[in-house]
């Protein structure tokens, strides 16, 4: 989907993206992760030029994306970022158009499409609309960035700290909504976020970024078990590692045959959630259920414990 | 809106507004109002020119000049916020703080050497001086312009064409609207005082009753400008404030604003 | 890969030519071609214009269009605001001495009455020298005290250049010594009708402010009053007063004596005064409405009184902006005070009309050109106070 080839931004005298080599995979979500400073928000930009590279060459679907018109690339590439930038002076359903109105659709077309976006999105039509940014809340004003970066099917997604302005619990749900709804609609996301768990609760691959350089790519249970470096180990941070690995799981991964008492864990939660709910009820197991309710055995501390463990 | 026209500021202006056209229409019926303002017989109405005629011009010399001022004002605002013109940006922003401090009837003044007597240096002077607070207006709203909303614009694809017409020109709409309203506000004020260079206007007036120590002439003349430019100003302003209000932007400067270039002239 | 790296390297490394400066080498080309001098027979005879070299003598004439020329050059191939200001300043001086000279050399011996004035080329080299001048002091970024220097030396060449009696052969200076009596008196008029209705209207308009963002419900309509007076034409606003104070001064014992006439400075100095409190009351508001409330907060939690904390806490805060207001006030009313001439007030509109009335250019420079000088100058001394009073407080 996105291939980059030794990209190289030099302001001045410093190389805020130093030849970064980097092919993100079609249908997948890549987040990048870095400190402030590491160059996560220029690479990032630099997939839509917003920002010129000094050297070195990107790719999208295999066109050089220096050899098209930017507003044309842009138009099909989408982007959201963390104030959400909404067009303060048009409603609701004009700013998701933006985009198919660039691009000259037709305009029932548009329509239909705005509309299938805001339900999408959980936004009322009838009552959001017509509606002006300034008269949503941050979260709808999130969602409705979203959608707009979404409205003309882009076949990739840009996102720069999408839910940085969020408070965590809305931020917990957009997170699990966007995940929803990318594995419906297969696009391809790359997002920057300064956020470890973010990072690890929504990526497939994780570019971990410092300076510059690209430390580390590789999928989330690698980065987690095999830190590239102290930088990398650091930006997990000791102490998180194991609940960060334990997010990765699923409960029903770690099912093993036998009876437990007390409520019933479902298969799809994660391991994390397993401990805990675990933990708070004083148990050290628990039963488990699929999605029909139907019983398929237990999940134990123990066993919860070596998925935590550092993988040899 | 059916709210807003029932506010009772709105009834008095719609008051103050129905006069003004009584008095221009049929002046002499006002005649008694007026007269105690004379002495030794003197006409209590100015019958030289028609006042129709003469708020007309006025409002004529006014509107072409504000209207040229803010498409040239605009448009260079324009200019020295893209990067082509960006060389210009600091001297330009120097050049208008230096200009507002010209008293505008110095202006007027100077413009009679180089265009002569009548509406000519009105005109000239009402277009230089006017453009000052438009530019200054149109380039606080292009260069304050949230940095999110602006880098999007970009980023969804927009040309830079298509970002200035329907982003940034809308976004700064209500400052350029309060510019215009200035502009406006001072160029009536000056072309009351152009009657002095023989430019046809409401100042002919005024400056016939002071020559003929003429009360009568000096209120009525006084009056009727005095209510124009406040009707004209509360009209830009709700202008501006209805542009704003809609779009949750901030509006042009509020009357407390402390930066904001105050209109007497 | 190489067609982006190319452009991006490109546009940083190639020189380009510096638009600004082609336009002002334009200026000062269209300033030679145009005629530098004006000479007409008498004061209102229609006047000749002279080209640099027919309106000096050629060495003159020749060292002034050097002085240009090298403005020209600097301006297109230099890009330092210290050689931009010293060729800009050297170019003023050029065309200042330059049109002196001019009065001197064609003030003819046997005709007292011919009158020599700058022209079109004069003003357009004055122009396009102190957009080169300007263009290199936003450049430099002068501090407060530097901009107060500048203007200091600036004001002092000037006073040199009067004094010098280098441009006593130029009709603006021959209007003045006919009239320098009249011309000091009415400066003096203008001084005390500009700076006397801003006294008046920091001791009324101050505590005014105070009391409006005290009262909440007094704020709006009184800065709605005051928006509408701020509206109405200045040359409207001194004739309507002219009836109460005409009234006044006919029916009120004591009125008359003590100045009040319904024609002359009482309404001018009126006039002056309602326009001023607008800025006065409106940026003492904004002033007051602008201190942090933590730190309201913290100076009332430290148990001072409403007046201790007015005046040891949110009146120093809120000086900047209460200073910007005087600013306002300062600059609006060195110009509206000319227009008071024309109820009877004085001032140097009295020169101004008179110039306009007798078509008399040169007069009319002398009535426009003071208050110009004077509002400008009131302009940078009350901006540099207002950032070094602001300095720590932002």
């Amino acid at each position: 989907m996105i291939e980059l080839s030794h990209l190289t931004k030099v302001y001045g005298d410093i190389a805020v993206v130093n030849d970064v080599d980097m092919h993100v995979e079609a249908g997948t979500i890549t987040v990048i992760v870095g400190t402030s400073g590491s160059g996560k928000s220029t690479l990032l930009r630099m997939v839509n030029r917003l920002v010129e590279p000094t050297e070195g060459r990107i790719l999208v679907q295999g066109n050089d994306v220096s050899k098209m018109p930017a507003h044309e690339l842009r138009r099909s590439i989408g982007y959201a970022i963390q104030n959400h930038g909404l067009f303060p002076h048009w409603t609701v359903a004009r700013n998701i158009a933006t985009v198919p109105m660039l691009l000259g659709w037709d305009r029932r077309k548009v329509a239909a499409r705005v509309e299938e976006l805001m339900e999408l999105f959980q936004l009322d039509h009838a009552q959001f609309a017509g509606r002006y940014p300034h008269e949503l809340s941050g979260g709808q004003q999130q969602r409705v960035g979203v959608a707009r970066a979404m409205a003309a099917k882009p076949a990739l997604l840009l996102m720069d700290e999408p839910f940085g302005a969020l408070d965590p619990i809305i931020r917990g749900k957009a997170q699990a909504d966007l995940k929803a709804i990318q594995r419906r609609t297969g696009t391809t996301i790359l997002l920057v976020t300064h956020d470890m768990d973010e990072a690890i609760h929504l990526g497939d691959r994780i570019a971990v970024m410092d300076g510059g350089n690209l430390k580390q790519y590789a999928p989330a249970a690698d980065i987690l078990a095999r830190p590239a470096d102290a930088f990398v180990d650091d930006l997990i941070g000791a102490v998180d590692r194991p609940f960060h690995y334990l997010t990765l799981g699923s409960v029903g991964a770690a099912v093993e045959p036998g009876e437990a008492g007390g409520a019933p864990l479902a298969a799809d939660a994660s391991l994390y959630e397993g401990l805990g709910a675990l933990l708070w009820s004083g148990r050290k197991a628990a039963p488990v259920v699929d999605a029909a309710g139907t019983p398929l055995g237990r999940v134990t501390l123990d066993s919860i414990a070596d998925r935590a463990a550092r993988p040899r | 809106m059916i709210r807003d026209l029932i506010r009772p500021g709105t009834i008095l202006r719609l008051v103050v507004f129905a006069a003004l056209i009584a008095f221009l229409l049929a002046p002499d019926r006002f005649a008694g109002l007026l007269a105690p303002l004379t002495s030794n017989g003197a006409p209590p109405i100015y019958h030289q020119s028609s006042l129709v005629d003469l708020t007309l011009s006025h409002l004529f010399t006014v509107a072409v000049s504000t209207l040229a001022a803010a498409i040239v004002a605009v448009g260079l605002a324009i200019f020295v916020t893209r990067p082509a013109g960006a060389e210009f940006l600091a001297l330009s922003r120097a050049v208008v703080n230096i200009g507002q401090t010209f008293p505008p009837v110095a202006v007027l003044a100077l413009s009679v050497p180089i265009m002569g007597f009548g509406e000519g240096s009105t005109r000239l002077a009402l277009f230089l001086y006017g453009l000052l607070p438009i530019f200054e207006n149109t380039l606080v709203g292009l260069s304050t312009l949230p940095p999110a909303v602006v880098e999007t614009a970009s980023a969804m694809g927009m040309t830079g064409r298509q970002r200035l017409l329907k982003v940034e020109l809308p976004l700064a709409m209500p400052l350029i609207v309060e510019g215009i309203r200035l502009s406006a506000v001072i160029g009536l004020a000056t072309a009351t005082i152009g009657s002095t260079v023989a430019a046809k206007g409401l100042g002919e007036v005024i400056v016939a009753g002071l020559l003929s120590n003429n009360l009568a002439f000096i209120v009525q003349g006084g009056v009727v400008t005095g209510v124009l430019a406040v009707l004209i100003s509360d009209g830009f302003q709700a202008v501006a404030r209805h542009a704003a209000k809609r779009r949750g932007v901030s509006s042009g400067a509020p009357p407390a604003e402390p930066d904001e270039q105050q209109a007497a002239a | 890969m190489t067609t982006l790296s190319d452009a991006a390297t490109d546009r940083a490394a190639t020189p380009r030519v510096d638009r600004l400066g082609v336009v002002i080498a334009i200026l000062v080309v269209v300033a030679l071609a145009l005629p530098f001098a004006t000479f007409r027979a008498t004061r209102i005879a229609s006047g000749t214009g002279l080209r640099l070299f027919d309106a000096l003598p050629a060495g003159t004439a020749a060292a002034v269009a050097a002085v240009l020329v090298a403005a020209l050059v600097t301006a297109v191939a230099s890009r330092r605001p210290t050689f931009r200001l010293a060729l800009g300043a050297l170019a003023l001086a050029a065309l200042a001495l330059g049109a002196g000279a001019a009065g001197a050399h064609l003030t003819p011996a046997d005709n007292p009455y011919a009158r020599i004035a700058p022209a079109s080329g004069f003003w357009v080299g004055v122009f396009a020298a102190a957009m080169l001048v300007t263009d290199a002091m936003v450049r430099l970024k002068l501090g407060p005290v530097g901009r107060l220097v500048a203007l200091a030396v600036t004001a002092a060449l000037v006073v040199a250049l009067l004094a010098s009696g280098a441009w006593s052969h130029l009709s603006l200076i021959a209007e003045y010594r006919n009239r320098a009596d009249v011309f000091w008196r009415e400066a003096g008029t203008h001084l005390v009708l500009a700076a006397g209705s801003l006294a008046a209207a920091v001791v009324i308009g101050l505590p005014l402010g105070v009391l409006a963002y005290r009262l909440r419900k007094l704020r709006d309509p009184l800065i709605n009053v005051l928006n509408i007076i701020q509206t109405i034409p200045s040359m409207a606003l001194f004739g309507i007063l002219i009836a109460p104070l005409g009234w006044i001064a006919a029916n009120v014992p004591g009125a008359h004596a003590i100045g009040i006439r319904g024609i002359g400075m009482a309404p001018a100095f009126l006039a002056l005064f309602l326009y001023s409190l607008l800025p006065m009351v409106a940026n003492t508001v904004v002033g007051l409405n602008g201190v942090s409330r933590a730190v309201v907060d913290a100076a009332r939690g430290m148990g001072l009184t409403d007046r201790q904390r007015l005046i040891q806490v949110e009146m120093p805060l809120a000086l900047p902006v209460i200073l910007t207001g005087i600013r306002i006030v300062l600059v609006q009313n060195i110009g509206l005070a000319t227009v008071a001439a024309l109820i009877g007030g004085g001032g140097f509109g009295v020169f101004l009309f008179q110039g306009l009335g007798q078509t008399a250019t040169d007069l009319i420079l002398l009535g426009a050109l003071p208050p110009v000088a004077l509002a400008f100058a009131a302009a940078v001394v009350l901006d540099a106070v207002i950032e070094i009073s602001g300095k720590g407080k932002a």
